[in-house]
Parts: structure tokens; C-alpha cells; sequence
């Protein structure tokens, strides 16, 4: 069954996608780091009315849960917060997007985060974008 | 005196002057040893990520980086990379004394392999063995 893209339920298939994809059990191994957030921008074009996060408790190469919020206020306790305009999003779930390239060419932005730690672990974050491709996704547009 | 990392005009549109001026800085701040290259780095250097279609120019003058959108000027070094590469850069083993690019290590070994496949190329190299050394150790999280 598809989940709306973003939605909880997406929140939640996407934890039991990261779960189950064994490369990133391997490549997120040594992640320690902390949670990693997805913020999608406001569109009220596409009835998102405020930027929207889906947080992933990450560590160890697992997802110990997820979280989905509203607000890029209520992602602070993240120590990584990557925001994206929900084409971007779009782009990354339909699995046609490297994230590193894709930061390089500001179309995903790490607003808040320690950038060497993301680049030393950038076969894990390969592998958390990997997972978002194996949620079965109904957008919104 | 602390150093300066600033964005040329229009340079917060893109993303990898953006990640470039994040990355040196967040270096220099876990490895303060760094700043003394940092401090003796002069010069402009050109890097463009070829797959992802973004360039930047860095102008290193001796405690300060401007990070600029683009080719400004004309490079001392220029090194031309796929995103894949220019990031393995940033991943290079040091030694531990003389802060070199540690041949033992993977990310060297795979990095001069692109280099000896054409995949890295890397224009003014020779003129400018300094300023890529202090380069190398700026740009390195190790």
C-alpha cells in the first residue's frame, strides 16, 4: 500500500525501509551522530502549510523511530536538519538523486549539522535515500 | 587572529560555495593545527564539480577565504572533478608529522588513482606545490 508523501505513515514505512536495507545496516554502522531530520519547505500550492519534518532516530545502522512534525522548530533537537523543497524530495524518494550532488548543487541544504562528520558517513546517507526509494510513495502532485 | 571565511556576492545561491566554506570552516575549528596553514595560504583556486555543473572559486589570502560562485579571476590551480572525487578529496589520510597525504591510506590510494585515470585533473599543479599541500591539509577532515 502507497503512503502520502509526507504524511506519518510515511514517517513510519520509511524507518521499516531503513530497517530493512542491509547496506545501510553496514555503511550506518559507526553512525553515533545523532538524528537525522528531512524537512520538506512549505507549499501551499500542495497543501503543505508549514515546513514539515520527518525526524529519524539513527544510530548504529538502525532507525530506532521516527518522528513526524510540523514546524522547522520542532526539528531543533535534531543535530542534523536537512531541508528541501518537496520537488526536491520528490526527486530523492523516485531514487534519481546522489545526496552529496545534489547538496553541492543547493538543491538539498544542510541547515544545520557538522558537514565533515556527513561527509566521512556518506555511504550511509547514500543508503538512507536508497531506503526512501523502497517506500511505496503517493505524492501529492 | 581568527580566520576570515566569507561568501562572495551571490555565492549563498550555490550550494557547493555554500558546503566548501562550511567544510574549511568546521575544520579549522576541530583541528586548530590547520590554522597555521590557513594562515600561509595564498592564492586562488578554481575547483568544478563537472557532473554536478557548480564551480567555485576560493581566494585563500593568508588568514582569509572568500569563497566565490563560479570562475573569478584567473586560478593559480584548477582542479576539475566528478562530485564523487572532489569529495573523496575532503577524505584523504594525513600522516601523523608531516601532515602529507598518507599513501597507505584508502581515500589517498583511490584519489591518486583518479588522478592517474584522468578522472582528477588538476591544472597549475606544478607551479603551485605549496599552495597544494596547504591545500590538501585545509581541505582534509582527517
Amino acid at each position: 500500500m502507497a503512503h502520502k508523501f509526507p504524511s506519518k505513515e510515511w514517517t513510519d514505512a520509511y524507518k521499516d525501509a531503513v530497517n530493512g536495507n542491509e547496506a545501510y545496516r553496514v555503511a550506518g554502522k559507526e553512525w553515533t551522530h545523532g538524528a537525522v531530520a528531512m524537512v520538506v519547505k512549505a507549499d501551499r500550492s500542495l497543501g503543505i502549510e508549514v515546513d514539515t519534518g520527518m525526524i529519524l532516530d539513527v544510530d548504529s545502522g538502525s532507525c530506532h523511530g521516527t518522528e513526524f512534525v510540523h514546524g522547522l522548530e520542532a526539528c531543533d533537537g535534531a543535530p542534523f536538519i536537512i531541508l528541501a523543497p518537496y520537488a526536491q524530495w520528490k526527486e530523492v524518494i523516485q531514487g534519481g538523486v546522489d545526496p552529496i550532488k545534489a547538496m553541492m548543487q543547493g538543491r538539498l541544504k544542510l541547515t544545520k549539522g557538522h558537514l565533515p562528520t556527513m561527509l566521512r558517513y556518506v555511504e550511509s546517507s547514500r543508503q538512507l535515500v536508497v531506503s526512501a526509494s523502497r517506500v511505496p510513495t503517493e505524492f501529492l502532485d | 587572529m581568527a580566520p576570515v571565511i566569507e561568501l562572495g556576492p551571490g555565492a549563498e545561491e550555490n550550494g557547493f560555495a555554500l558546503m566548501m566554506s562550511d567544510l574549511i570552516r568546521q575544520n579549522l575549528e576541530d583541528h586548530p593545527h590547520k590554522v597555521r596553514d590557513f594562515d600561509r595560504l595564498r592564492g586562488r583556486v578554481a575547483i568544478v564539480v563537472e557532473d554536478a555543473a557548480v564551480a567555485v572559486t576560493m581566494l585563500f589570502e593568508a588568514g582569509k577565504l572568500t569563497v566565490h560562485s563560479g570562475i573569478v579571476g584567473i586560478p593559480d590551480l584548477t582542479i576539475r572533478a566528478p562530485s564523487d572525487d572532489v569529495m573523496q578529496m575532503s577524505l584523504v589520510e594525513l600522516t601523523p608529522r608531516l601532515q602529507l597525504p598518507d599513501l597507505r591510506g584508502e581515500v589517498t590510494r583511490q584519489v591518486m588513482q583518479a588522478s592517474r585515470q584522468g578522472r582528477i585533473r588538476m591544472y597549475g599543479l606544478l607551479g603551485n606545490v605549496p599552495l597544494v599541500v596547504r591545500l590538501t591539509r585545509v581541505m582534509s577532515i582527517n
